[in-house]
């Protein structure tokens, strides 16, 4: 049986009659990455912060561990690692005295473990470098190291790379990814770039307008992807209007791609008799190709279809 | 608790406002120093202990306490740590409380910096009149009044998690000093919370027709009013990040 260290049912929060997190049904697997996935102002981090404690849902229940999150608060929370947004630290405090702060609010101080937390995220160079004088991606290196130092068994990052160059993206990707494969530990990460969380999930939960439309294994992701043909002609509005005229749908059985290109998602079996109508009409076709759709361009569709 | 109070001690590390507010602490004194040797204002001790604590408890601790509870409250929402503090986890109850005693702690801290310096003040004044009881009491009415203040400082709790910066605080405690000083020697005085604590701790109360516990009321009434709305909205409202 499938162990679940995230589930939600039904949650629900409403700001000012605005339903920002809909009905979200997550499922989050034990020592799996999910990523959450969905434009700026989706519901992440209303969601995350929800499943942290810092936002009441409006309706709806968390389990972590298979608990009920508010019957069991404290021996939840004291097992997850979180960043939301920008990692929040006492700015006139060194890195090594903010994470003393939080290490011993945990009752878990050890010098030891601090530095080695430091050495993890490549900063023991700033273990005496005041909060202030951090660069961005420094501070969010920070953020990461206060996330792991108690050992959790559920980390919940919210954008956690941004700020970070390319350099310290793969570094957070290598680690994050050792801490997942490695120790067994459950990550739930969000993020509006698509390539991080394909690169780095293994489910992909798609958010929009508040809503969880589908939860993907990775591996299915790639089965799903459209075959398309892609007509390259002179006159785009002769053929759009003779696609409408068979029925075909803007947007859904094809989309109009710029420099004269149209895209063919469905009925891809008549694609002769479409160029054979298109250059009846008088309209010069360049290219007819048979294509796969990139994931940005499947996850576009994905969210405007639903 | 104790580490709460270790903790928040920390967060004071190269902190500015602790310095300012020791600064604060020692402003009445030194000027009471300068009337002293200045203008021969000040002939005794007792006198000198007198003032020190009449301006400080009812004029100058106002505002550097409406600093000192924006401050305590407020870098946790303007440095984004609340977030931080709440998910390690701490309850909202218990990191509530350990603001307050932090307050407190550091009432207690001023406290003693404004009797110390008024001490030392005094001897390089050359003021007569020192005893040690003499210091005592006054460092018992000073402390006294000052934790009376602390308790009708809670509606300010209120005020620094709704508005997150230290310029409501600032402008309020300076209107509140303002306050007090009109208010001072009128009759309804004693119905006044921030004035209360002083009229209280150095006994003038007395001369004023209402009851002692009317002012204790007006106190404990402050106190609760501010404690219940500053917990029932630090507790149930979403943290802003």
């Amino acid at each position: 049986m499938v162990e679940y260290i995230i589930e939600t049912n039904n949650l629900s929060k409403i700001y000012y009659n605005n339903r920002v997190v809909d009905s979200v049904n997550m499922h989050v697997e034990k020592g799996k990455i999910y990523g959450l996935l969905g434009k700026n102002g989706a519901g992440k981090t209303t969601t995350m912060r929800m499943l942290l404690n810092l936002a009441y849902p409006s309706s709806g229940e968390i389990y972590l561990f298979g608990k009920n999150s508010k019957k069991y608060s404290k021996e939840i929370y004291s097992n997850i690692g979180s960043i939301i947004e920008t990692p929040g630290f006492y700015e006139n405090l060194t890195a090594y005295e903010n994470l003393k702060i939080i290490s011993k609010l945990r009752k878990d101080f050890y010098p030891q473990n601090i530095d080695l937390v430091l050495e993890m995220v490549n900063l023991e160079n700033a273990k005496s470098k005041k909060f202030r004088d951090f660069s961005l991606g420094m501070k969010q290196r920070l953020g990461i190291a206060a996330a792991i130092m108690h050992s959790p068994e559920l980390l919940i990052l919210d954008e956690p790379i941004n700020g970070l160059d390319p350099f310290g993206i793969k570094e957070i990707r290598k680690l994050l990814k050792r801490l997942s494969h490695e120790y067994g530990i459950t990550i739930l990460i969000s993020s509006h770039i698509l390539s991080e969380i394909e690169n780095i999930a293994d489910v992909i939960g798609i958010m929009d307008n508040g809503v969880l439309i589908e939860e993907i294994p990775k591996k299915d992701l790639y089965n799903r992807l459209n075959k398309f043909v892609e007509f390259e002609v002179s006159d785009v509005d002769s053929a759009i209007g003779i696609l409408k005229k068979l029925g075909l749908k803007e947007n859904k059985d094809f989309s109009y791609r710029e420099e004269g290109k149209i895209n063919l998602y469905t009925n891809l079996e008549l694609r002769d008799k479409f160029n054979a109508l298109f250059v009846k009409s008088g309209n010069d076709v360049k290219k007819v190709n048979l294509c796969e759709e990139n994931l940005e361009d499947f996850f576009t569709r994905f969210v405007s279809n639903n | 608790m104790l580490t709460f109070i270790q903790m928040e001690f920390l967060k004071l590390k190269r902190s500015k406002i602790f310095l300012l507010s020791l600064m604060g602490a020692i402003l009445p004194p030194l000027l009471m120093f300068i009337a002293a040797t200045s203008f021969n204002e000040t002939q005794s001790f007792e006198a000198l202990f007198a003032n020190v604590n009449m301006y400080m408890s009812a004029m100058f601790a106002v505002l550097i306490f409406a600093i000192i509870i924006s401050y305590l409250f407020g870098r946790e929402y303007n440095e984004h740590t609340l977030k931080t503090m709440l998910t390690i986890p701490i309850s909202r109850e218990k990191f509530l409380v350990s603001k307050y005693i932090m307050f407190l702690v550091w009432i207690v801290i001023l406290t003693v910096v404004t009797t110390f310096s008024t001490l030392i003040f005094g001897f390089i004044a050359g003021l007569e009149g020192f005893s040690l009881k003499l210091f005592i009491d006054s460092f018992a009415e000073l402390l006294l009044a000052n934790v009376l203040l602390f308790l009708t400082f809670s509606p300010f709790v209120f005020v620094s998690l709704f508005v997150t910066n230290m310029v409501p605080a600032m402008v309020g405690g300076a209107a509140l000093s303002l306050i007090n000083l009109m208010v001072y020697g009128q009759n309804w005085a004693p119905f006044v919370p921030w004035v209360c604590p002083y009229l209280i701790a150095s006994g003038e109360i007395a001369e004023y027709s209402a009851d002692i516990m009317v002012s204790y009321g007006m106190i404990l009434a402050t106190f609760m009013i501010g404690l219940a709305v500053s917990y029932i909205y630090f507790t149930k409202k979403d943290v802003v990040i």
